[in-house]
């Protein structure tokens, strides 16, 4: 059954920039919870968006992410530009990670980003094209109590 | 939502109240609305942390605790100090006059809390060992930080350590205890715990993870300061109980901050006191940002419990009184930790049941609708001017606008709204210039 986007937001997010990294995904957060989503949904959005938002901030110059609400389901699209990622596999491997010592300094760079996006998703896709940039697509399914 | 004041511990006196914004202004869950010059508290948003009593200047914010006429209807009367009690009276004070100053001023027995603290510090080790996610595990003890968690971060619930805070491990303990010795009815005790807070109240009446709790009621440090301090002056040195000389110091320490986790083999942990930084902390908590923290104490008073808004000392005098206390007595382990093994597996430590999420209402059940509501909110919000000044009687723009979105007030309640059109600068004339 084909459903209608409900409600999209979209969010800008600036590489490099660790002070006002994460709010995306708290403004997400609450979006959700005004709608009424359940409690367990909005935890694995949220997880999602952080470290989506997360990979930008550190991998990116600029980026955006997109909500869509539909009425099964959550889509979160999150496109940078940005260095990409060389090889996809190995990015999923969890503790695998790029980060500088810098980076991991400040308590990034774990190596479970996107092993964690993947693990709370639905759906997961992603595409990259070296020194162009990143594109995710989540999509979390919404156990229909309310439509 | 049809929660009263009944549930709560917190009344606004309305003869008193002069309908300033400070307590609307202050309170985290943005419950509170000035309405017809005087402040209301939506009840089904309070989460009972004390903060608008605090900064009330006309002390129209009142506390609900136990009455003294509530106190008789016990035959047996066991008072059950927070150990802040201890650190509210000179040096040479120490906790061994005051809680037999106690049973001179009516109560038959009188309980030191520490030890239990030490106690469930073991038994939250023991949690920690057994169950290794979720991570960080959180601190039940403060019951405006489990409020919290259940309104504003209803996806932490699991979380927390499902384990009792000591107030409710002594007084269940306590009474089986007393019960068999005294040969007394179990209904016949009065557990009355005597505290830094009244959010303790509402753990007491409406406790988030049990029928009924084990405590019966709830006597403020200031309501009681005042009859211990003359006492004390009458008395000279009071003669010092004999039963009761074992004081744990890692038990004291639980009343400042990181006194959970000070004893905790686990290194990782992390110890956040105040209103603010607790809900900063928990929304990193959320994002998942945290994960590598093993246990997480969150107190919502500053420097914790010393800082209860119903204590007389300051509360830096009272944590520096603390550190001599613990200082004093050590730290070393005064509790035999198989006995509390032992304890842990038959569950004596266990919440009976789990907390649950009480997220707020969405903006409507009906999801289109909602989302409807929500496009209206954030159309209001940028018509508003930012200033968040208060005047319409919601704390801030956003909360107005969500007010009018779900039609609890309405835009021209907004001065800046209502200059806008008396000076006829509606939408058509914004468009031109």
């Amino acid at each position: 059954m084909q459903s209608k986007i409900l409600l999209q937001q979209n969010f800008e997010i600036k590489g490099g920039d660790f002070i006002n990294a994460g709010e995306s995904s708290i403004k997400i957060r609450n979006i959700l919870k005004d709608i009424g989503i359940d409690s367990d949904i909005i935890r694995r959005v949220a997880i999602v968006a952080y470290e989506a938002e997360m990979n930008v901030v550190m991998y990116a110059r600029h980026g955006k992410m997109h909500l869509y609400v539909y009425s099964n389901k959550i889509l979160l699209k999150i496109e940078d530009r940005g260095q990409g990622i060389k090889d996809i596999d190995l990015a999923m491997q969890p503790g695998y990670s790029t980060a500088t010592e810098e980076m991991r300094e400040m308590g990034f760079g774990a190596g479970m980003g996107l092993p964690n996006i993947k693990k709370n998703s639905d759906v997961f896709n992603i595409n990259s094209t070296i020194r162009e940039g990143t594109k995710l697509e989540i999509k979390i399914n919404l156990n229909n109590k309310n439509g | 939502m049809a929660e009263t004041s009944l549930f709560h511990s917190i009344r606004i006196d309305k003869k008193k109240c002069i309908g300033c914004v400070a307590c609307m202004k202050i309170c985290p869950t943005r419950a509170i609305r000035i309405r017809n010059q005087k402040a209301n508290i939506a009840y089904g948003k309070c989460i009972d942390c004390g903060e608008c009593m605090r900064v009330c200047p006309q002390n129209a914010i009142v506390p609900i605790t136990t009455s003294s006429a509530d106190l008789n209807r016990f035959k047996y009367k066991v008072a059950l100090p927070s150990p802040v009690l201890y650190f509210q009276f000179g040096h040479h004070i120490m906790p061994h006059e005051i809680l037999s100053v106690l049973k001179e001023i009516g109560f038959n027995h009188v309980y030191d809390e520490a030890l239990v603290c030490e106690m469930v510090g073991l038994a939250i080790e023991q949690y920690l060992d057994e169950n290794k996610s979720p991570r960080p595990i959180i601190s039940s003890t403060c019951p405006v930080v489990v409020r919290l968690i259940q309104r504003l971060f209803p996806t932490l619930c699991k979380n927390i350590v499902p384990i009792e805070p000591p107030r409710e491990i002594a007084a269940k303990n306590l009474r089986d205890e007393l019960s068999k010795e005294k040969n007394l009815l179990k209904e016949d005790i009065g557990i009355i715990h005597i505290t830094p807070c009244a959010a303790k109240m509402v753990s007491i009446n409406h406790p988030a993870t049990m029928k009924k709790s084990f405590l019966d009621g709830a006597i403020s440090i200031r309501e009681i300061y005042n009859s211990i301090m003359m006492k004390i002056k009458k008395l000279g040195r009071p003669s010092i109980l004999q039963t009761q000389n074992r004081i744990s110091g890692i038990g004291i320490g639980w009343s400042i901050p990181g006194g959970e986790i000070r004893a905790l083999k686990y290194h990782n942990c992390v110890s956040v006191s105040g209103l603010h930084d607790t809900i900063k902390i928990l929304e990193d908590v959320e994002s998942g940002k945290l994960k590598d923290i093993e246990y997480l104490e969150c107190l919502i008073c500053p420097d914790g419990c010393v800082g209860g808004p119903l204590t007389v000392e300051n509360r830096f005098i009272a944590k520096s009184n603390a550190l001599r206390l613990i200082r004093m007595y050590g730290g070393k382990k005064r509790v035999d930790s198989n006995f509390v093994k032992k304890l842990y597996n038959d569950k004596f430590f266990s919440f009976e049941s789990s907390v649950q999420p009480k997220p707020f209402p969405p903006l409507d059940t009906d999801r289109t609708k909602a989302i409807k509501k929500l496009k209206f909110k954030e159309k209001i919000a940028r018509k508003l001017s930012g200033k968040d000044c208060g005047l319409c009687g919601a704390p801030d723009c956003i909360t107005f606008a969500e007010d009018v979105a779900r039609g609890e007030a309405k835009l021209e309640d907004c001065i800046y709204i209502k200059i806008k059109r008396s000076k006829g600068e509606g939408k058509y004339e914004k468009k031109k210039t």
